[in-house]
């Protein structure tokens, strides 16, 4: 016989179990709103049947487990989504930034400036005399180079924004990985005897947060640790231990990991996605490609407009007593210069005049010219000034000496002697930064010549073979405008940063190389905007699959809670029932 | 499919947020009328625009080298022709000058309106448009004659661009065109001065040749404003066409836009309306 305890022992297992159910339920209904919970419920199963006799009797009923639902595939799909949509989300935000700078649609964008620029030629070509025309055009010339400067400015300071950002990351990381690390040892600590449910959910959340910032690829252990591994395969958690990135490289702005036995890899160029990934895909090849691409259109426009300033003459010669220095340096040699590449070394290089003055009412203007045949890219600029002082002496004139100041070149002209310059095929002029209009060689160092302070000096004519030279005179004016519509070959770059950076030439006007470039940047941004809008989608649909097997539905809950509550009253029942029993046997008389 | 909390929630949230952003843009495309407002909008269509815009702002500086170079043609053309009429006017005197009845006095009296006339060629020599000289070649800040008709100017011919790959000579060399006329009045001022009858005749024929010269001058300048002309009709239209082309690209169909940003809204409202709904409903409201 199995005895009134029995019945009493059933509706305690009842009782205790609906009370788990109770707790479970009151748990999930907590969580409701907890975006990383994972619903628990609680596993129940009838306890082993004990044999009265002939008959087996049920025991009652045990919770065994309590245990989540989630789907690890379609958690680290999720994980592997959200990380490579926050790498276009960051993507996008900076591009917007980018976009503000390259904004066309006012009339100080670059390429407004540009046309202007030219313009600004044309009225000079139109009035080479005029002072009104030379005054809007020197203004009109230092606004662009401000601009090159500016934009210049702006784009490394978001390259500076950038690594602030991946440094802020790389600490974020480090903290997350630490902390992945305590939850593995106290997971495998408990799951000696139990599941840690809520540990999990813990650290999937950690891992989430780990997989919004950088790259990762994790697996668990048999013992219930997580394996974490980035970019390159550098392991950053592996059981209790993890391994922290730092940032490092000759400018600090590349990503490290240090390896358990200090060996240090460079990471930066394999981190494809999450924030991280985006921060460094937004500076090292849409920013960098910005930046090489203006700095290449700046470094041509400088050169076009320089070569050809520097045939000319402006209204007056340089004067009697005035010291003419060029722009350019070198310590070396010529092909040191940022231009000396372009230098030929030929014999009729170009005219260097010389007006004498001694009698004032009769100046005579004498030609010699320079051959540059004896020099080459290894001469250095003390070699090209005695060059010139040699041909000057050997035409018997004299009265303007050229010497190096400073690393750069210097004419010095006699109390009456004046100089100009004609007819250079050598390119050495300019190169050497003299009778120039720009000075500096990219969209940072850009800038007037400090000569056209005297505005007479920009030079809109061209001293004529027998040497006169008429303050109307606008050819050189009529040859710089014809620029505008000279197709050069400006290198174009592509920055990617596992291949590196590449250099390639592109023929086409100074002016649609700009427009092309803002066109790309356009295009690199509505890809980059595709991008975050096609991975938010997949990440919406993700997650929906995700919040349909893990979150908690109330409607679900508060049925359980009904469930659990009448079975609790049920069990309640029983033992009073059982109670009424003994009652009636004790009270038996 | 299960539905939980979260996803009624988030559902909500996603779709939302996502019709809000093209409403925003929606208005944003009939606030400022344009179509184009971010580079990435239309990148292609954006480098179209730009070119657009470069040239435009070319074609309207050629416009305005086109309007200077009719104005300093313009003044060539009138000096000119009151030169010719100056020629006609000796001529006729030297005629007159030529007959045997005049006799010296009335010979040396006509010298002086030579002089005059020398006087005001040299005036009209020294035309100037905005304070360059249009006969001084291209020392068109000088002064390029002087009272004795000598000349300060040079050999060329000032010249401005009126096309990309086009220039026109608008100014014009005046010792070319004025020195051998000054030759021959002062010539002929010496002539009637000195009563030599012959030289007087001689003067005539020369100042056939000066007319002339001025004459072939004057339809080169005319054929010269002629193709100004038709450049600058060719520039209108291009102007007319480019701007057109311009407002295409970049400008909204506000029509469209408006109908655009309505129909939005209507589905913005839907979406919020049943949104609202779905979010009340719970099992929670109905047990007791």
């Amino acid at each position: 016989m199995s005895g009134l305890g029995l019945v009493l022992n059933i509706a305690k297992t009842a009782l205790s179990t609906q009370q788990y159910g109770i707790d479970v339920t009151g748990h999930n209904i907590a969580n409701v709103n907890n975006p990383s919970y994972s619903r628990q419920s609680p596993v129940i199963e009838a306890k082993e049947p004990a044999s009265y006799g002939r008959i087996l009797l049920g025991q009652g009923v045990d919770t065994t487990n309590v245990v989540r639902a989630t789907d690890r595939f379609i958690e680290q799909q999720l994980r592997e989504q959200k990380s490579n949509e926050l790498a276009f989300e960051e993507m996008e935000q900076h591009m917007k930034v980018l976009e503000g700078y390259l904004n066309e649609n006012s009339q100080t964008s670059i390429s407004a400036l540009l046309s202007d620029f030219w313009n600004l030629w044309h009225d000079i070509s139109n009035n080479p005399a005029g002072s009104a025309e030379r005054v809007a055009l020197y203004e009109h010339g230092s606004l662009v180079s401000e601009k090159f400067n500016g934009l210049e400015a702006d784009l490394l300071q978001l390259e500076t924004d950038l690594t602030g950002a991946v440094n802020f990351g790389v600490s974020r990381i480090n903290e997350i990985t630490g902390e992945i690390a305590d939850i593995n040892t106290q997971i495998v600590g408990i799951e000696a005897s139990k599941v840690a449910n809520d540990l999990r959910d813990k650290r999937t959340a950690l891992v989430s947060e780990l997989a919004e910032y950088i790259n990762i690829k994790s697996f668990e252990q048999s013992n219930g640790s997580l394996t974490i591994i980035t970019a390159k395969g550098c392991v950053l958690i592996q059981g209790n231990e993890s391994y922290d990135l730092e940032m490092g490289g000759a400018a600090g702005d590349r990503v490290t990991w240090r390896s358990s036995g200090n060996a240090i890899v460079d990471i930066t160029d394999y981190i494809s996605s999450g924030k991280l990934g985006g921060w460094l895909t937004m500076r090292d090849e849409v920013i960098a490609k910005c930046g090489l691409d203006l700095n290449a259109l700046a470094k041509e426009f400088i050169w076009a407009i320089n070569n050809q300033h520097s045939q000319g003459v402006g209204l007056n010669l340089f004067e009697p007593d005035s010291t003419l220095t060029g722009t350019y340096l070198t310590s070396t040699d010529l092909d040191a210069l940022d231009f000396g590449s372009e230098i030929q070394f030929i014999a009729d290089g170009f005219k260097f005049w010389i007006e004498d003055r001694t009698a004032p009412a009769n100046p005579v203007m004498n030609a010699v010219s320079i051959d540059l045949s004896g020099l080459n890219g290894s001469s250095s600029l003390a070699d090209v000034a005695t060059a010139i002082n040699n041909q000057i002496a050997a035409a018997g004139l004299a009265g303007v000496t050229a010497s190096v100041s400073g690393n750069a070149i210097q004419f010095t002209a006699g109390s009456d002697y004046a100089f100009g310059f004609s007819d250079d095929t050598s390119n050495i002029l300019a190169a050497l930064g003299v009778n120039t209009f720009f000075q500096g060689a990219g969209s940072g160092s850009m800038e007037l010549n400090p000569v056209l302070h005297d505005k007479d000096y920009i030079a809109a004519a061209k001293i004529e073979a027998d040497g006169s030279y008429a303050s109307g005179d606008n050819t050189n004016a009529l040859a710089i405008v014809d620029l505008q519509h000279t197709s050069t070959q400006i290198s174009q770059w592509t920055c990617d940063r596992i291949n590196g950076n590449t250099q390639g030439t592109v023929t086409t006007t100074l002016e649609h190389y700009y427009h092309g470039l803002v066109g790309s940047m356009g295009t690199t941004s509505s890809s980059i905007s595709r991008g975050r809008d096609f991975n938010e989608v997949l990440v919406s649909q993700l997650s929906e699959i995700r919040d349909a097997i893990s979150a908690v539905s109330l409607d679900e809950e508060m049925t359980n809670l009904m469930k659990f509550q009448h079975a609790y009253a049920a069990a309640a029942k029983l033992i009073t029932v059982a109670d009424e029993m003994l009652d009636k046997l004790l009270s038996t008389k | 499919m299960r539905v939980t909390n979260k996803n009624v929630y988030d559902a909500v949230k996603f779709n939302l947020a996502n019709i809000q952003e093209e409403l925003h843009k929606a208005n944003q495309v009939v606030a400022t009328g344009k179509r184009i407002s971010a580079l990435s909008d239309d990148p292609v269509r954006l480098t179209e625009s730009l070119h657009i815009r470069s040239a435009l702002s070319n074609t309207e500086q050629l416009g305005r080298n086109i309007s200077m170079g009719t104005s300093w043609l313009a003044a060539s053309e009138s000096s000119l022709s009151q030169v010719q009429d100056i020629i006609s006017d000796t001529r006729a005197l030297c005629i007159q000058m030529a007959n045997g009845t005049i006799d010296a006095s009335q010979r040396a009296a006509a010298a002086n309106i030579v002089q005059n006339n020398i006087d005001e060629i040299v005036s009209l020599a020294n035309t100037d448009v905005n304070g360059q000289y249009i006969f001084a070649g291209w020392k068109t800040d000088t002064v390029p004659f002087g009272q004795d008709g000598t000349y300060y100017g040079d050999n060329h011919a000032f010249t401005i661009k009126i096309g990309n790959d086009t220039t026109i000579e608008i100014g014009s060399d005046g010792e070319a065109l004025f020195q051998a006329l000054f030759t021959t009045l002062s010539d002929l001022k010496n002539a009637l001065q000195g009563n030599d009858v012959d030289s007087i005749r001689g003067a005539t024929t020369n100042l056939d040749i000066d007319f002339d010269r001025i004459t072939t001058k004057i339809s080169d300048i005319g054929s010269k404003m002629i193709r100004m002309e038709t450049k600058e009709k060719i520039y209108q239209d291009a102007i007319i066409t480019n701007t057109e082309r311009l407002s295409e690209i970049e400008d909204a169909d506000i029509a469209a836009a408006i109908i655009d940003l309505a129909s939005r809204q209507l589905v913005y409202q839907a979406a919020l309306a049943s949104s609202a709904r779905v979010m009340q409903l719970s099992l929670v409201d109905f047990l007791s």
